[in-house]
């Protein structure tokens, strides 16, 4: 948890333009998910009716 | 990034928007780790056609696609980025807009919100996201508290800062 918070402290005090980029990036893998499909299908487990 | 905000900058030196301040998930990114968001907010005072009152985005639409833009239902993708313009229409963004932070982006200056009014705004518009945003910024120490508070207090807010306060903190 403490890693994780550092992680995100370092990555809040990058200069917003080196933010920026990596806001690009993030978004430009979002459209990729998205566009391979792989959230248009929802798969659930099995409801278990012998428990 | 650079491309669109010099192209916004365009418009704004040609009296097509007045002052403009990028907002939403692109704008909390100024004071916090980058937020995966798909398109840009920009709050954006609109000049008035002489003699009307009416307020509308169209000047803005009709630039950038002059400029090459493609509109994109609401938004109009500048550069690689969708971005919607939003008009400070309420007295809250209104205030956020006027109180914008400059800053510049690889040398183009452009102006964001602060970081209370991105947080007041947020808690203005209440949904799941904007509740996460929040505890982003006071997790992360991004918002000076008596700040916030003044602000909700000018506008109103008081009563929904308690109310998230006692579900989330």
């Amino acid at each position: 948890m403490d890693k994780d918070k550092e992680r995100r402290k370092r990555l809040a005090s990058l200069p917003f333009s080196e933010k920026l980029k990596i806001l690009e990036k993030l978004r430009d893998r979002d459209r990729a998910i998205a566009a391979s499909g792989l959230r248009k299908t929802k798969v659930r487990a099995p409801i278990d009716k012998s428990v | 990034m650079k491309a669109k905000l010099e192209m916004i900058n365009g418009m704004l030196n040609d009296g097509v928007i007045g002052k403009y301040a990028i907002a939403g998930a692109v704008g909390a990114t100024f004071y916090l780790e980058p937020l995966a968001t798909a398109d840009v907010d920009i709050f954006v005072m609109l000049p008035t056609a002489p003699g009307s009152s009416l307020l509308t985005l169209g000047p803005i639409y009709d630039c950038l696609r002059a400029r090459g833009c493609q509109a994109e239902g609401e938004r109009i993708v500048v550069g690689t980025w969708p971005v919607q313009f939003r008009p400070a229409h309420s007295a809250l963004k209104q205030e956020a807009l006027t109180q914008a932070v400059e800053t510049e982006v690889e040398g183009v200056r452009t102006w964001v919100l602060g970081a209370e009014h991105l947080a007041a705004i947020a808690l203005q518009a209440g949904r799941a996201k904007d509740h996460a945003r929040i505890l982003q910024f006071l997790e992360q120490d991004a918002v000076d508290a008596d700040k916030l508070i003044r602000i909700l207090a000018r506008h109103e807010l008081l009563a929904k800062w308690e109310t998230f306060k006692r579900k989330y903190l």
